[in-house]
């Protein structure tokens, strides 16, 4: 055998080794059991956060960028196996037991790494609240010139109705050299009207304004979306009461109320139907004087 | 023999060290692979909730430590061992050329080639910051002090390296070295145990190793350069006198080591 036939029987040999490698791969997918990619991923952590950043050399910002999407591949996955789109701030339902001591991790590696607190902040109350202020604290600690951690621990308290502490941490967060002004007038605002509907929209606008994370973005202006939505379904039913004081019973049709909500000048479809805030028509649940979130609404339910 | 001709005979050694080293097709696949990542980062990046900048810089340095940790590790210890070997070191001892110069010629010619490693892979990094910045990135400007620290760690792991491979076989002084490595980033706790000991002699075992052996964590600076720190002008000089003492010592001592050796 000459070397070029030498040479095109290897190439040869190659060629089919690599298809018959892929087909065998195929062949013992196909036939391999079921993985439970549920315990897999809730399996606890190896190492704990501190064990992690005394391995890990000199690549501890490494480490923590690689706990940092762990963390988010963690949330999304869940949120895939869901099956719904389920909001940022609301994931109790996701048993999300690994997100705190991922988090834990990220923050004990890279100190400065603010990303990982605000989700903290964001995502854990609705899951381990005192787990959320824990690390939103250890982020102030070792970052106090960060304002965006106090507006974090602020909302925290506010989501627990603890208005004074929320006061009181914005107020600490306004001490701040350049921090925004709004930060102090948060704090008088947590203290006179904590649980009202402006306190929200306030609150859901700056994290909508200052957050540099996407996700955090979206959750704020689907949650800016749902205060305007109450605003609105509570003019609504005023104009319903008014109807049924009128008329004694409550409409069946939106083509019914039309004149009264172009008198409130509220944004309508072709139907005649109220538009929520997303831009999708509410529902007129009949005759029962009540109003409903359209099925390809935006607004969260919740 | 004057100085003059010792520089000489030191940069021809160095030289060839350092084209033997680019010869070996190992370094470039190096670089190559280190690019590679660097690009694979950018896509990384994605996954990354808006963070790709900061695990750029951090993917990059660390790709660029590790690297250069490997190349130091295992060019470095190869660096005498294989003039013994090939008994190569028997012509160039025929030559009027002195161990120490041969030692330091050996080693100046693998920081060359750490050199070119790094600058290449922080060029890289660069890149890619620039290009997920979609311009010039203020970041870029405070990467090349880390780089600069990186290099000033390799250059002290490449002596280390030379000096255990000065009387040890390549494989133990591979590993000694990669011990020296891991210790080296551990100096804090040596110092923190020396200082909670009770005893007087653990005390001073503590202490005298915290000294001893280098302390590498000061050239760790890449989570704050990915924060955008830089390190400050003096912590930079400061860093960098100790490296060249440090250096300086373990090439003393390699070369008593060395001029010792008996090739028979």
């Amino acid at each position: 055998m000459n070397d070029r036939a030498k040479t095109a029987t290897l190439a040869l040999v190659i060629v089919i080794g690599i298809i018959a490698t892929v087909v065998l791969s195929r062949f013992v997918d196909a036939r391999r059991p079921p993985v439970d990619l549920t315990a897999a991923t809730d399996e606890s952590l190896y190492l704990n956060a501190k064990t992690a950043r005394r391995l890990s050399l000199g690549f501890n910002g490494l480490a923590a960028d690689w706990y940092w999407m762990r963390s988010l591949q963690y949330v999304g996955r869940k949120m895939i196996q869901q099956g719904e789109g389920a909001a940022l701030n609301d994931l109790s339902q996701l048993d999300l037991k690994l997100l705190a001591p991922l988090l834990e991790n990220a923050t004990t590696l890279d100190p400065e790494f603010l990303d990982p607190y605000e989700y903290a902040a964001v995502v854990l109350p609705a899951i381990d609240v005192q787990q959320a202020i824990r690390i939103t604290r250890k982020g102030i600690d070792a970052n106090p010139n960060a304002w965006r951690l106090y507006q974090h621990l602020g909302y925290i308290y506010w989501q627990q109705h603890d208005y004074a502490t929320a006061a009181e941490v914005y107020g600490r967060g306004a001490e701040i050299p350049g921090v925004p002004e709004w930060m102090q007038a948060m704090k008088a605002r947590m203290a006179a009207e904590g649980g009202s509907r402006d306190t929200a929209r306030e609150i859901y606008r700056h994290m909508f304004e200052q957050s540099a994370d996407e996700k955090v973005k979206e959750m704020a202006r689907r949650r800016l979306l749902q205060v305007d939505s109450m605003d609105q379904r509570d003019a609504l039913r005023k104009l319903f009461a008014g109807y049924q004081t009128r008329n004694g019973r409550c409409p069946n049709n939106w083509r019914e109320l039309e004149p009264m909500l172009r008198a409130i000048r509220a944004p309508l479809d072709a139907s005649g139907a109220p538009l929520d805030p997303s831009g999708v028509p509410y529902v007129l649940q009949s005759g029962k004087c009540e109003v409903e979130l359209g099925e390809a609404s935006e607004v969260p339910i919740k | 023999m004057s100085s003059v001709e010792t520089l000489s005979r030191i940069s021809a050694i160095a030289r060839n060290a350092f084209r033997e080293a680019v010869r070996d097709r190992v370094l470039y696949n190096l670089v190559l692979f280190v690019l590679l990542l660097t690009a694979a980062a950018i896509f990384i990046g994605e996954l990354s909730g808006g963070q790709e900048r900061k695990i750029i810089v951090d993917l990059g340095l660390s790709a660029m430590l590790l690297f250069g940790v490997f190349i130091a590790i295992f060019v470095g210890v190869g660096l005498v061992y294989k003039e013994i070997e090939r008994r190569t070191i028997y012509a160039i001892f025929a030559k009027p050329v002195g161990r120490g110069e041969f030692l330091v010629g050996k080693y100046l010619g693998l920081c060359l080639t750490l050199l070119v490693n790094v600058v290449v892979m922080g060029l890289g990094v660069s890149l890619a910051l620039i290009y997920v910045s979609r311009g010039w990135d203020p970041l870029i400007v405070n990467l090349w002090p880390a780089v600069l620290l990186i290099y000033l760690e390799l250059m002290i792991l490449t002596g280390v390296a030379l000096l255990f491979s000065s009387f040890s076989s390549p494989a133990l002084s591979a590993l000694l070295t990669f011990f020296v490595f891991i210790i080296g980033h551990f100096s804090a706790d040596l110092k923190a145990l020396s200082v909670s000991m009770g005893s007087t002699g653990a005390r001073w075992l503590f202490g005298g190793l915290y000294y001893l052996l280098p302390n590498l964590a000061n050239y760790s600076f890449i989570t704050p350069t990915a924060h955008g720190h830089s390190p400050s002008p003096g912590f930079v000089g400061a860093v960098t006198l100790y490296a060249v003492v440090y250096i300086t010592v373990i090439l003393a001592i390699a070369t008593l080591v060395f001029g010792r050796r008996n090739f028979k």
